[in-house]
């Protein structure tokens, strides 16, 4: 009677562990699946701080897809999240001044002499929309273009602003001749 | 009759589309799923990799087949003296093998050795400044400066070529 006991005992055991084992299998698969979802598809993000104001204001939740900074679509103009050049877990979200090769503008518009500068090859200069209370570019210079994660196409909270995001409001991109041909 | 016979025919034409369909389907979804997952296993475990270039020699030579595995970049253990691959700074679709010579904080000198006068610089927070082993023919933090340390992707683990010595890799000499 003993023995049938203990039998019972480690059959339950051996069920236990099979269903636990293939509960962790399933967790594994479809974590995966989420996470190439959010690698490839896109993110929702929730942004915090004032330096894309007017655009993008503190507790706004916006939706940034994944595929243009993949297939390296990104143009000028565009709101990106990046990764923080100074601290490899902070993200920043800003815009998208000058792709490589461009001029940009390095002084501040009330300066009496303006000063420029070319974007190096493989990096791009960001500039928030609220450009008197903004950490970008102007303090540190172009990041390169694989810090990138995604570009923001979508606002999604909250509702009264939601949709999709206006162009720059600071008239600081330099269009070239380029853009005025293919526009 | 021979209507009947007609339909009956297209009737089984159909449930073949039809089971083909969900075959492929099937197929389909199960490739999505286990190249996620294989995906994933690239992502936050390890790489093999191709290097190339005279960069790193004599630690890497050219046509050298890496490991690198991602846990130490993702922990971020990784530490002064290891080979890390990076993106390229000017390139977002190249990858650079170099070794990590200073962390955030940390003092490097950017001038030659051969200098009569030597120059220092402080690394800043967030990025490391890179060297390639071989300093003669490399291009690396001394031309480009400090790159960010979020454009580090893993950490060279083992050399597999079966041609020259396999095994762990050597930490560098200061």
């Amino acid at each position: 009677m003993m023995n049938a006991r203990w039998n019972g005992r480690v059959e339950m055991f051996r069920n236990f562990l099979w269903k636990t084992l293939g509960f962790v299998g399933y967790t594994i698969q479809y974590g995966c699946i989420a996470h190439c979802a959010f690698e490839y598809i896109g993110e929702v993000v929730v942004c915090s701080g004032p330096s894309m104001e007017p655009t993008i204001v503190n507790h706004d939740v916006v939706f940034s897809e994944r595929m243009s900074r993949h297939l390296c679509k990104i143009q000028k103009g565009d709101i990106v999240i990046a990764k923080c050049p100074f601290d490899p877990h902070m993200n920043i979200c800003k815009r998208v001044i000058g792709l490589e090769g461009d001029k940009v503008c390095t002084s501040d518009p009330s300066d009496l002499f303006k000063a420029h500068t070319y974007v190096p090859k493989g990096h791009v200069w960001l500039e928030g929309d609220n450009l008197r209370n903004s950490n970008d570019s102007r303090n540190y210079g172009p990041i390169p273009y694989a810090l990138i994660r995604g570009r923001v196409c979508l606002k999604l909270w909250p509702p009264h602003s939601a949709g999709t995001l206006n162009g720059s409001p600071t008239r600081r991109i330099i269009k070239t001749q380029s853009d005025s041909d293919s526009d």
